[in-house]
């Protein structure tokens, strides 16, 4: 048998103001509550709204047949409350039906995994008690900040006791193998669920592109395509196909006239109309996991951003690596002084998209940085960011 | 007496120090009763005539082409471009409306841009000399006159035709100021201020018989930081001989044009730059602080001119002892993203911060803000930044190769590449706040006494001067 699992990314950053020198020393926040509350007002409309409404509907309609996994950013939730609570409440009543998973994160939609474990540590445990408070489930599956994925990582969240890990399945990692099975990390102390990209990517980048040969991707193709899959396993194992992307994709990266929701509301029952097909649970899969595991090793670390796969659109030019020395070393000294009152607000700072504002990879890559940037440019996103830096060390030091 | 004056930037558009020095000039020299006629890069044919020395900052305009003074289609409309927080008039105004428009408003509908664009390098060569000198015959260049100004006009259009901007603008310029000298034709000099005004000043020389003086506030060589671009020299060259006197802004500056232009020195005057406040400075004691650490503050064009990398490498010096203090880059400069990505490469966390392009208030705080200002210029032929910083109290480090450093003495004076003397006194003025302090006291009083009254007097005797020796001649 062959399991959808579809996992969805709900993740709103805190965009900055634009932060210059001669504001430091006079400004109190640094978020830019208009943009923010901006774009929050017009994602809810676009995105989550409509696309909570489907899934209810899809769930009601074929009951514990059609299951979906949602993480949600802690910052995405606290934007929720303040702009747009009625998405929160829709995620809840998405909850209260059973058919719904809800992933571990960092609260702050961190890299905090790289560079401080003990704050990797508190904001994972920041964001099970905020899934806990808002939805009622306790996550036994972590996903890690746009898949960051390594052999050090995946010891440290199978010492937290989590069960399962998603990451991407990166070709020169898995080689010959398929991201169809459940893996075990290089320890074996945890089960890794890899993202099928082309798949996932078909639906979350190449829907609407007209350039694209498979154009336009119909719900058939897309079925025919996975029906295919399954013809190479012969053994009866179950595999899993991980349709993993940002929950965006519906409505807001691939707009509601391209016939994004149609293709989603009329997947399951094409799913379902064949006995060998399915969806499950990220936390299913130990039990469907009917084979002996393969233990597959990520010495490099891994994500699922741009075309290398890797940390390059956070943590590559010397922008980013001074951005994150200074915020982690101010994180530290924050915390040493026990200034409880700076710690949201230089958590909120560690959020990756900061960073992703400063990569200067232009290419192709760097076109789809440029479209969710509020900024001009990667070296306007640095002044400014190192200018609340220096705003914050202030306040510190008063 | 009446002057025709050539500059290319005044306030409040302006690009550095250029148009600071002009406008002190100008408000001394309204003030010892010379009329100006003021001639600056607008897309209309239009001068500013300034009699009184409130005029200096009014800027009331005049259309040289009076059919221009038509009533406007669409009367102030705006559209939605917007210059700080005033929109874009997008319609045809009538001199009178233009005159009524606020002084920022005017000069951006003149089409008088703050782009830096007079320190662009230069790459591809083109020859200019040959419209003022022929080349072919002998090594010494040799004055050749046209036959007529027209033709004079056409070559110099042909010979400005370049593919950058600047050029092209220039040539403009100088088909504009020419119109106006030669409808007006009442000047008793023409005062050309920098190569991009000489093409003209020589021109209106030609055909109206009229005296210039040009005035050199920096030459090719101080831009570029290095041999520069071939034409621009041709073009500082010619002006400067041509004209009937050179005004050098420093000694340093005079040696540069005897040595490298070969002028003559009993052509050039020396007349130093002034700096005078509008007595609204704020007392040291009563600053508003940016940072509670002590802070080195670079304000001017990040160019090479400026020496902005010895300052960057100063700082990562100074940071290792005195971690809690703050350098700030201000300015922008064809090195400003350079500068960036090494300041991150040193891994100076925030403590090496970019302010960017400052307006005329901004500048004001972030003074108000500043302990030790660090110019370490290349070559700088004078230097107005470091005596406004001075007359905020802030103590100086200026560079030896300036023109600054031959009228001020508490500063400290240090040749730009002597990273480890600046790093030391840096570190010893952290160390002694009170010394740092004193020294700034002494520093504002001595450049409460360079005034430009001073400097438009003298320039008022090269006036008188030349004009007697056209007299007698």
């Amino acid at each position: 048998m062959l399991n959808i699992v579809f996992y969805f990314q709900v993740h709103q950053p805190y965009r900055l103001k634009h932060i210059n020198v001669l504001d430091i020393g006079k400004i109190d926040r640094y978020d830019n509550e208009e943009l923010n509350k901006e774009i929050m007002i017009k994602v809810a409309n676009k995105c989550y709204l409509p696309s909570n409404r489907l899934m209810l509907k899809l769930i009601k309609r074929y009951a514990d047949k059609f299951k979906i996994a949602y993480s949600i950013s802690g910052v995405a939730v606290e934007q929720f409350k303040q702009y747009a609570p009625q998405v929160l409440d829709s995620f809840k009543e998405l909850a209260a039906t059973g058919q719904v998973e809800f992933l571990a994160e960092t609260y702050y939609h961190s890299l905090a995994s790289l560079i401080d474990t003990d704050e990797f540590l508190d904001q994972i445990q920041m964001h099970q008690d905020l899934v806990y408070k808002e939805f009622g489930q306790r996550p036994i599956v972590f996903r890690n900040t746009e898949l960051i994925y390594s052999d050090k990582i995946s010891d440290i969240i199978a010492e937290e006791g989590y069960k399962v890990m998603l990451s991407e399945g990166v070709d020169r990692i898995l080689k010959w193998r398929s991201p169809l099975y459940s893996y075990k990390n290089y320890s074996k102390t945890i089960s890794l669920l890899l993202k099928y990209y082309s798949l996932s990517d078909d639906i979350a980048f190449r829907f609407s592109n007209t350039a694209w040969q498979d154009y336009p991707l119909t719900v058939d193709k897309f079925i025919n395509w996975i029906n295919k899959l399954t013809l190479s396993e012969k053994l009866n194992r179950n595999q899993f196909l991980n349709l993993f992307m940002d929950y965006e994709t519906f409505g807001e990266h691939q707009w509601e006239e391209t016939g994004i929701f149609q293709f989603v509301e009329a997947m399951p029952e094409a799913v379902l109309k064949h006995e060998h097909l399915g969806f499950a649970n990220p936390s299913q899969i130990t039990g469907l996991t009917n084979y002996q595991q393969e233990s597959i090793a990520f010495p490099e670390t891994v994500s699922w951003a741009d075309q290398e796969r890797d940390l390059s659109a956070w943590m590559e030019n010397d922008m980013q690596k001074n951005a994150h020395e200074t915020i982690y070393s101010l994180l530290k000294l924050i915390k040493k002084k026990k200034r409880d009152d700076l710690l949201p607000t230089a958590r909120m700072l560690t959020t990756s998209d900061h960073f992703y504002y400063i990569c200067t990879k232009y290419f192709q890559d760097g076109d789809v940085h440029k479209y969710f940037s509020p900024y001009d440019s990667p070296e306007q996103a640095y002044i400014y960011y190192l200018n609340a830096l220096a705003d914050l060390e202030e306040k510190l030091n008063n | 007496m009446k002057i025709l004056m050539l500059t290319w930037e005044f306030p409040p558009v302006i690009a550095g120090g250029l148009g600071m020095a002009c406008y002190g000039i100008v408000k001394s020299l309204l003030e010892l009763d010379i009329d100006i006629d003021l001639v600056l890069p607008t897309n209309k044919t239009a001068y500013f005539p300034l009699r009184e020395p409130q005029d200096a900052d009014e800027l009331p305009v005049v259309f040289l082409d009076q059919t221009e003074d038509r009533p406007s289609p669409k009367k102030y409309s705006y559209d939605n471009v917007k210059i700080g927080s005033e929109p874009i008039l997008s319609s045809v105004l009538t001199e009178t409306e233009v005159n009524r428009l606020s002084i920022e408003r005017r000069l951006h509908y003149l089409g008088v841009i703050s782009n830096p664009e007079t320190y662009i390098n230069f790459h591809t060569l083109k020859t200019f000399r040959s419209i003022f000198f022929d080349t072919s015959s002998t090594n010494q260049p040799e004055y050749v006159k046209p036959d007529n100004e027209v033709s004079l006009l056409r070559v110099i259009g042909k010979s400005l035709k370049g593919s950058e901007d600047i050029f092209k603008k220039v040539q403009e310029y100088t088909v504009k100021a020419t119109q106006i000298a030669a409808t007006n034709n009442d000047y008793d000099i023409i005062h050309a201020h920098d190569w991009l005004t000489y093409p003209p000043g020589m021109l209106i020389k030609k055909v109206c018989d009229t005296p210039l003086i040009t005035h050199i506030h920096a030459t090719e060589f101080d831009r570029s930081g290095g041999s520069g671009d071939e034409r621009v020299h041709n073009i500082e060259y010619s002006g400067m001989a041509f004209s009937d006197s050179v005004i050098a802004v420093s000694k340093y500056t005079a040696q540069m044009i005897i040595n490298r232009y070969r002028i003559g020195p009993e052509k050039i005057n020396i007349v130093h730059n002034a700096y005078s406040s509008d007595a609204k400075i704020l007392k040291t004691d009563s600053k508003k602080r940016i940072f509670k650490g002590p802070t080195i503050l670079f304000l001017g064009r990040i160019t090479i001119q400026k020496g902005p990398d010895y300052f960057l490498d100063v700082a990562k010096q100074v940071l290792k002892k005195h971690p809690q203090a703050r350098f700030i880059m201000a300015g922008t400069g064809d090195m400003a993203r350079k500068l960036l990505h090494k300041s991150a490469s040193y891994r100076l966390k925030n403590r090496f911060l970019f302010a960017g392009f400052l307006n005329r208030k901004e500048v004001e705080d972030i003074l108000s803000s500043t302990d030790i200002y660090l110019l370490p210029s290349v070559s700088e032929p004078f230097g107005i930044a470091p005596l406004e910083a001075m007359a905020y109290g802030i103590t100086a480090i200026i560079s030896k190769q300036s023109g600054v450093s031959e009228v001020v003495d508490h500063a400290y004076k240090i040749d730009f590449w002597d990273i480890d003397k600046m790093v030391e006194t840096i570190d010893f003025l952290i160390e002694n706040p009170e010394k740092c302090r004193n020294m700034g006291i002494k520093g504002m009083r001595e450049v409460e006494k360079i005034r430009w009254d001073d400097a438009a007097a003298a320039i008022k005797t090269t006036y008188k001067t030349i004009k007697q020796t056209r007299q007698h001649n």
